[in-house]
């Protein structure tokens, strides 16, 4: 089967709007955490978001996007995806081409519109221009229109582990020949029905998250898009390519509807299996993007199952204190950022770490430096016990 | 992939004593799905699950108690616990974001359905929800094919699940999807007006490597997204070049033909690249329009039963159906195509 | 409102609330554990609990470990209501 390279990046997110200022952005510590400006909710001054701050008009002008029910989580996915293909040199033919796959994911897709989805699901007459866009999938039809594409298209939802798994969908459907290229990611974007979800399951932190940290008091969600060019070993001569996908292992928990074991099984079960596919063992991996959101079950848990596999886990930390836990968009947006440790072999610190969890130990990595790495893990767990592990490898 | 356990609930007699010859009627242009009792479900279990979980792992139950069966699970579902998902969108604006209760927000989540089959099964494999609308059952398909060659030997529960709640029914009327006059399934065929009548339903399948006891073989699938009926053309004549070999005819066209006036040219289409050797055979009048709607389809291939004649447009001579192929439509712009050899009963 | 009365309203609202669908009000004892052996019930219906007494007799409870003191049967979660409701 082939090899899968990755040829091309884009992102969004809270700490900024291109894979560069992203970049920047984590050397610098840089937190895009912080109280609501644009985006309305009874939360806004007590629950901080990592909200991207250009209101969806202004998306719609830069990106030329008018077409009528576009949503902004489309918006973000379109925003990210440009900068993507643009990355990876792909042509407008190469995008409409039948070989050509959009493998993207979401949470929320158009359920951000929370006040026009209640009248158009409750009133029986003027329905909105936003009839057919309230779907996960809703985001991923409009690229496939407006680029024309003529491949696999699909949409997965495993809730925060949803982009993990497309890039996973992405990379296997280049292996079994069914794709040459495939654009895999995730979007999502800060909505009522989000943030009052995780609100009632009390596992929003009122003040700015502490992932890894005795003391965390929960998540901050908050909003990107992030897409990778994926790309065969025999396609790629002269290309710029960022690292290889090597390794991919999708488990399921099976223990509760909105928690993880105590054991951590699903984590265990998904980190070995991406070690498995890459054929490396534990010991290979230079450092794990945690999915480390800073709820007390997700870091003790996630912390158990890194000592159940590592014994003295690698160094690791989590990049949800930059950007928020983006939910859809999450898997993706990390594999960017786990991409960017291989291709300029550095480690960017976790924020607002202070104390060890008692029961573990473990510590995150909280300075920037500069390293030899070879493999980076990057993981993310979902509700319903969807855990997803990818690894990628330098080149 | 080889077919071997298959389910259905559906607005029919597809579940228990399958019964496909008697058509039950729609009411109100929706066909609802006839819910057995729900009988291997813990009672703790059962209360919390809307519609759409309950249809899936009921539909999967047969399956779910004998774990070892089963390495995988891969769900398709346009927007599984939707009930759910609008019940809480009413409590945060009738509460004002208030204080909610989290229930219904945990259960809407669209991969809730194989989750929770899951944690039934107490299986820890592959596990993952597919959501690309009308052709979330299409990608799931193509994802267990996946698994199947990765992984030879394993058995993966593949199945499709949607559910008609009161809020998405409202907002595809307001859409136009649906037909503004009652109509009852029985004429669907006949009305010329845009719109077709809403349904819902869950299918489930046992799929794995292995040709011995199969009751079918999926060949091969491709999807498309495209609204010129020429493409779909185009391509399905491209799709049965390659997969049908050379010896062979298709035996039967099973169609998703809808009722839907503004549809009709597709179907005319690809009907048209078939001579008089071929069955035509439609499904919609049973189980209604959803976005998972193929999945009854398939179903229906792999029961062992005398074809209705309700579901028959055009009858051929030939006795035995072998080389079927399916073709659905979702809103005439995602398309699918799949081709399935059912093995004699 | 007597305590016996509150305490078989509540165990009705629970009923409701909860979904118990093969649950009996008058069948739930006032000191059988609500979570865990008893009911069976888990933390999602701790916080649902939460809402019900919010929403019902106007009590907040902010911090769900606190909740978990006062959820533990149908007598600790009297006890509470009758000294703290507000409506």
């Amino acid at each position: 089967m082939s090899r899968v390279f990755v040829t091309g990046m884009g992102i969004i997110s809270a700490i900024g709007d291109t894979v560069a200022k992203n970049r920047e952005a984590l050397i610098n510590k840089q937190c895009g955490i912080a109280g609501l400006t644009l985006f309305h909710t009874k939360y806004t001054g007590l629950r901080p978001c990592g909200e991207i701050k250009v209101e969806t008009h202004e998306l719609k002008n830069k990106l030329r996007a008018h077409e009528k029910g576009i949503t902004r989580s489309s918006l973000l996915a379109l925003h990210a995806f440009k900068e993507a293909i643009a990355d990876a040199t792909l042509s407008a033919n190469q995008l409409s081409s039948r070989h050509t796959a959009l493998i993207g994911a979401s949470t929320v897709g158009g359920m951000c519109l929370t006040d026009e989805l209640y009248n158009d699901a409750n009133k029986s007459e003027n329905g909105s221009e936003y009839l057919s866009s309230y779907d996960c999938a809703s985001v991923d039809l409009y690229l496939q229109s407006r680029y024309s594409m003529s491949g696999v298209i699909n949409t997965i939802n495993t809730a925060c582990s949803s982009s993990s798994n497309a890039i996973m969908y992405g990379a296997r459907l280049l292996k079994n020949g069914l794709a040459k290229r495939v654009i895999a990611g995730g979007t999502d974007s800060l909505a009522k029905f989000t943030i009052n979800g995780f609100n009632a399951l009390h596992i929003l932190s009122p003040e700015k998250c502490t992932p890894f940290d005795r003391d965390r008091k929960g998540l901050n969600l908050g909003e990107a898009a992030a897409f990778l060019v994926l790309e065969k070993e025999e396609d790629i001569a002269g290309k710029k390519i960022y690292a290889e996908l090597t390794g991919y292992g999708n488990s399921n928990d099976a223990f509760h509807p909105s928690s993880l074991s105590d054991k951590g099984d699903g984590p265990f079960l998904c980190m070995q299996k991406a070690l498995q596919k890459a054929q490396l063992p534990a010991s290979a991996i230079s450092f794990i993007n945690a999915h480390g959101t800073a709820t007390e079950n997700n870091d003790a848990v996630e912390s158990q199952a890194m000592i159940r596999l590592f014994g003295t886990p690698p160094p690791f930390a989590s990049t949800k204190a930059n950007t928020g836990h983006t939910l859809g968009a999450a898997g993706a947006v990390e594999a960017v950022f786990g991409v960017l440790n291989l291709y300029y072999q550095e480690i960017y610190p976790g924020l607002h770490f202070s104390n060890a969890i008692e029961a573990t130990g473990l510590k995150p990595e909280t300075i920037y430096r500069q390293g030899s790495l070879q493999h980076v893990m990057s993981n993310s767990f979902g509700f319903g016990g969807n855990c997803t592990s990818l690894i990628f490898s330098k080149i | 992939m080889y077919i071997h356990h298959h389910t259905c609930i559906s607005p029919q007699q597809t579940f228990e004593h399958a019964d496909v010859e008697t058509l039950h009627e729609s009411a109100d242009n929706k066909l609802k799905a006839k819910e057995p009792v729900y009988k291997g479900i813990p009672p703790g279990i059962l209360r919390r699950m809307g519609k759409a979980v309950r249809m899936g792992i009921g539909a999967a139950l047969p399956v779910i108690k004998q774990q070892s069966l089963i390495d995988g699970i891969i769900i398709g579902t346009a927007n599984g616990g939707m009930e759910d998902c609008i019940k809480f969108l009413n409590q945060i604006i009738d509460y004002e974001e208030g204080m909610l209760t989290p229930g219904n927000f945990v259960q809407s989540t669209p991969n809730a359905i194989a989750a929770q089959m899951g944690l039934l099964n107490k299986n820890k494999g592959y596990n993952i929800t597919h959501v690309h609308r009308g052709l979330a059952f299409e990608n799931a398909l193509l994802d267990a094919m996946m698994m199947i060659k990765e992984n030879p030997g394993n058995n993966y529960l593949l199945g499709a699940v949607d559910e008609i709640s009161a809020y998405n029914y409202n907002i595809d009327l307001l859409d136009g999807c649906f037909k503004k006059e009652i109509i009852v399934n029985k004429n669907l065929y006949d009305t010329v007006s845009a719109g077709t009548i809403a349904g819902e339903g869950a299918a489930m399948f046992v799929v794995n490597d292995n040709a011995e006891n199969a009751v079918a073989t999926i060949k091969a699938i491709q999807t498309i997204h495209t609204k010129d009926e020429m493409e779909v053309s185009r391509v399905l004549q491209q799709f049965i070049q390659q997969t049908l070999p050379d010896n062979e005819k298709v035996d039967m066209l099973l169609t998703g033909e809808n009722g839907d006036a503004r549809l009709l040219k597709y179907y005319t289409e690809v009907e048209s690249l078939f001579d008089e050797y071929t069955t035509i055979a439609r499904f919609k009048h049973m189980c209604g329009e959803y976005p998972t709607a193929s999945s009854v389809a398939l179903w229906l291939v792999c029961n062992r039963h005398q074809w209705p004649a309700h579901m028959i447009k055009k009858q051929c001579k030939n006795s035995t159906v072998r080389n079927i192929i399916i073709y659905n439509n979702y809103r005439g712009l995602q398309h699918a195509f799949m081709h399935i050899v059912k093995y004699k009963c | 409102m007597e305590k016996e009365q509150l305490k078989q309203q509540l165990k009705q609202q629970i009923v409701q609330f909860l979904n118990l669908t093969s649950v009996k009000p008058e069948d739930i004892k006032d000191d059988e554990p609500l979570f865990g052996e008893g009911l069976g019930l888990d933390s999602i219906d701790s916080i649902e609990l939460i809402v019900l007494l919010s929403r019902e007799y106007g009590i907040t409870i902010q911090d769900p470990k606190e909740g978990r003191k006062i959820l533990v049967d149908i007598n600790t979660m009297a006890d509470y209501i009758a000294e703290h409701k507000t409506k």
